[in-house]
């Protein structure tokens, strides 16, 4: 990791964007106290976590990338050896473990063991694990790898309600959609540098990246596209999909000048498709590169 | 803390039937055919079944019968009367393991003083049977060529010197002379250790070789399961909250300790409850040597853990190692059978401590006095490895991050 600074305000939801092996779960654990970096500070609350570990560590909940629950023991005794390490008196760790579970929606499987479950269930009891004592901060570590659609909105829903409640989440990711959906404020991260950060409208600023315009023409001829693209010098022909694409500021500003134009140099159009800058084409303009699992 | 890991490692077990059946109950059917194999039970006074002895006797003297009925009359020998060529072909068939053929002139010899035509036609592969054959054959041969001798030599004086002797008083003092077989220089053997009660050898190196053999694998288990929770991100998990990283080697420490006791109490009982091994001899030092094995075999099996880089490699590693330590150490072959060198090599293991410091208990019945520096050294061992496993899991705890 190299100049790695970001600032977190209470409450928000902070997405940390990067392909796998980009150091995301490297910062999740120099926040967490559990790697010192060889120079920075991290800074929770004014508080420099190097000099006060485990109190950083009483409040921060941490949901690691693997499902590092104990197969054999059942959800409750999961969530009460996990619950424990963080010296809650008992009748208290009962109440979470209780709440917890209802808030998962798991509480009808609390006796089953998780070798039992399916990944998404043991998913949504890996979360619950780090909710136990209640912490103000919740860092996430790509939870949703390898869960399936239902669980998935399940597990977002979770996020967007404990955000709710006030909680500060940061959220690891390699998923666009995931870091679009909920995210306040997004750093993208690439090969140990952050790239750029900021809210989605920042980040579409920084980039550069603007909305597409695909247009699909009826009557498709040399003669037509060399018109319209030596009249529109900044329409593109996608010789493929045999459709002319443009980029633009601004979709609902420009879409109407755009088809006059092209009806203007002739062409006849059958579809339109619109594309809104997105966090895929703002990676893909920062980065030269897609982001893939 | 250490407490907390302690239970989830102690429910973790309980839930796993593999492990229990392991920790418990191959130690225990281990022991039981070791027990039999050592041949120290199952029958009167921990004597073994007679080794079975084909003789075939073509002298056919008064000499020759003598023999073979003295041989007949030993407990460790039973008889039976073949002749050569069926004889030869029995052990070739592997159905005995020796025959005995008196050839003819067998009495001439004996009075003579020349060599004695008998021969042993053995099976190579069953030396262990030929071994207690060979000692009360020689004896039993030395013992008739001897009193033969005598008697001739007596006969002879008494002609010499007192001709008109009659025969009835002549048989009278040969008779006298050699009787009870007062007339030949025999050596009284008298095993002077484990004589206290109903003491057996072999059961007690079943169980301590054994016990000790099982609890090095139950132990290295435990240790490889830290290995695991490193794999299945349970020890970031623990790091995460605010345990420390030696608090959590502490625990698996503490359940390694408490499954080696629970392992070794375990057997001891069973030995007790079916084979009748008296624990009462020396309560406090069966309890120290216990305490004392489970600690050096628990650091032991965690150093083995802490060695290793991933759970493949401890689980290679710990079985080689404890193989060999136990091969060496005494848990798979009585350490008295072994070359003075390999006797020497044990010294280096925790299996031999372990062995030696349970025979002082049980055969040798040594006050806790003497059975003490053995403990120690146990203790020792177990101190010396605590130590190293924490300095390596320190070391591997900042790599795993």
């Amino acid at each position: 990791m190299k100049n790695v600074s970001f600032t977190i305000e209470r409450g928000e939801i902070f997405g940390i964007l990067g392909p796998n092996g980009a150091g995301k779960s490297t910062i999740v654990n120099i926040v967490n106290t559990l790697v010192t970096p060889d120079q920075g500070d991290v800074i929770i609350d004014g508080v420099n976590i190097k000099d006060q570990g485990d109190t950083i560590k009483s409040i921060m909940g941490v949901v690691p990338q693997e499902i590092a629950l104990y197969d054999e023991l059942s959800a409750y005794g999961n969530l009460m050896f996990w619950g424990g390490l963080y010296n809650i008196p008992k009748s208290e760790l009962k109440a979470n473990v209780a709440r917890t579970l209802e808030i998962v929606d798991l509480a009808n499987r609390k006796n089953d063991r998780i070798k039992t479950f399916s990944g998404g269930m043991k998913r949504r009891i890996n979360i619950a694990c780090s909710l136990l004592h209640n912490p103000r901060i919740l860092v996430l570590d790509e939870p949703t790898v390898g869960v399936d659609p239902q669980n998935r909105n399940h597990i977002f829903e979770l996020i967007e309600r404990l955000n709710h409640d006030g909680m500060t989440i940061i959220y690891t990711t390699h998923y666009m959609e995931e870091a679009e959906r909920f995210c306040d404020k997004i750093a993208i991260i690439d090969v140990g540098r952050i790239i750029a950060q900021g809210t989605l409208k920042e980040l579409r600023k920084v980039s550069g990246a603007k909305d597409t315009l695909t247009i699909k023409l009826a009557d498709v001829n040399h003669e037509t596209i060399t018109r319209i693209t030596s009249e529109n010098p900044l329409f593109r022909f996608d010789g493929i999909s045999n459709t002319l694409k443009v980029e633009c500021g601004n979709i609902g500003h420009d879409i109407s000048l755009i088809i006059g134009r092209i009806q203007n140099s002739g062409g006849v159009i059958e579809r339109i498709f619109t594309q809104g800058t997105n966090l895929e084409s703002i990676y893909l303009k920062l980065t030269g590169k897609e982001l893939r699992d | 803390m250490m407490f907390k890991l302690f239970k989830k490692d102690l429910i973790l077990f309980s839930h796993d039937q593999r492990s229990v059946m392991l920790t418990f109950l191959l130690p225990v059917i281990l022991i039981t055919l070791f027990a039999f194999a050592y041949g120290s039970i199952g029958v009167d006074h921990g004597r073994s079944e007679p080794v079975a002895l084909l003789v075939a006797d073509l002298d056919h003297t008064r000499s020759s019968k003598e023999f073979i009925d003295r041989i007949d009359s030993l407990a460790d020998i039973r008889v039976i009367v073949s002749d050569p060529n069926k004889a030869k072909d029995l052990v070739i068939k592997g159905k005995y393991a020796c025959a005995m053929i008196i050839h003819k002139d067998f009495q001439d010899s004996l009075e003579s003083g020349s060599a004695t035509p008998v021969e042993v036609v053995y099976d190579r592969s069953r030396e262990m049977e030929i071994g207690i054959l060979q000692q009360d054959l020689i004896r039993t041969l030395l013992s008739s060529a001897g009193e033969i001798l005598v008697k001739k030599n007596i006969e002879k004086f008494l002609q010499e010197q007192f001709p008109s002797i009659g025969k009835s008083a002549s048989d009278a003092i040969l008779k006298s002379a050699i009787k009870d077989g007062n007339s030949v220089p025999a050596i009284k053997w008298t095993s002077i250790v484990g004589e206290r009660n109903d003491t057996k050898l072999g059961l007690i190196q079943s169980v301590a070789g054994t016990a000790i053999l099982m609890l090095l694998f139950s132990v290295a288990g435990v240790g490889t399961s830290l290995l695991e929770e490193k794999e299945n991100g349970t020890i970031n998990r623990l790091l995460y909250s605010p345990l420390k990283g030696s608090t959590i080697l502490y625990g698996k420490m503490l359940f390694a300790f408490f499954i080696s006791i629970l392992q070794l109490t375990a057997m001891f009982l069973f030995a007790w409850l079916v084979f009748h091994l008296d624990l009462s001899v020396n309560i406090p030092a069966l309890i120290l040597m216990i305490i004392a094995t489970a600690f050096a075999v628990s650091g032991l099996g965690i150093f083995l853990a802490a060695i290793a880089r991933t759970r493949q490699q401890a689980q290679n590693l710990s079985t080689i190692i404890i193989l060999v330590m136990s091969a060496i150490g005494g848990s798979m072959i009585p350490l008295f059978i072994m070359p003075a060198i390999l006797q020497k090599i044990a010294l280096l293991s925790v299996n031999y401590w372990g062995i030696q410091g349970f025979y002082d208990v049980f055969w040798r019945t040594l006050p806790l006095a003497a059975i003490l520096p053995k403990i120690l050294i146990l203790m020792g061992i177990g101190l010396i490895m605590t130590l190293a496993s924490i300095q390596l899991f320190k070391k591997r705890i900042r790599k795993w991050r």
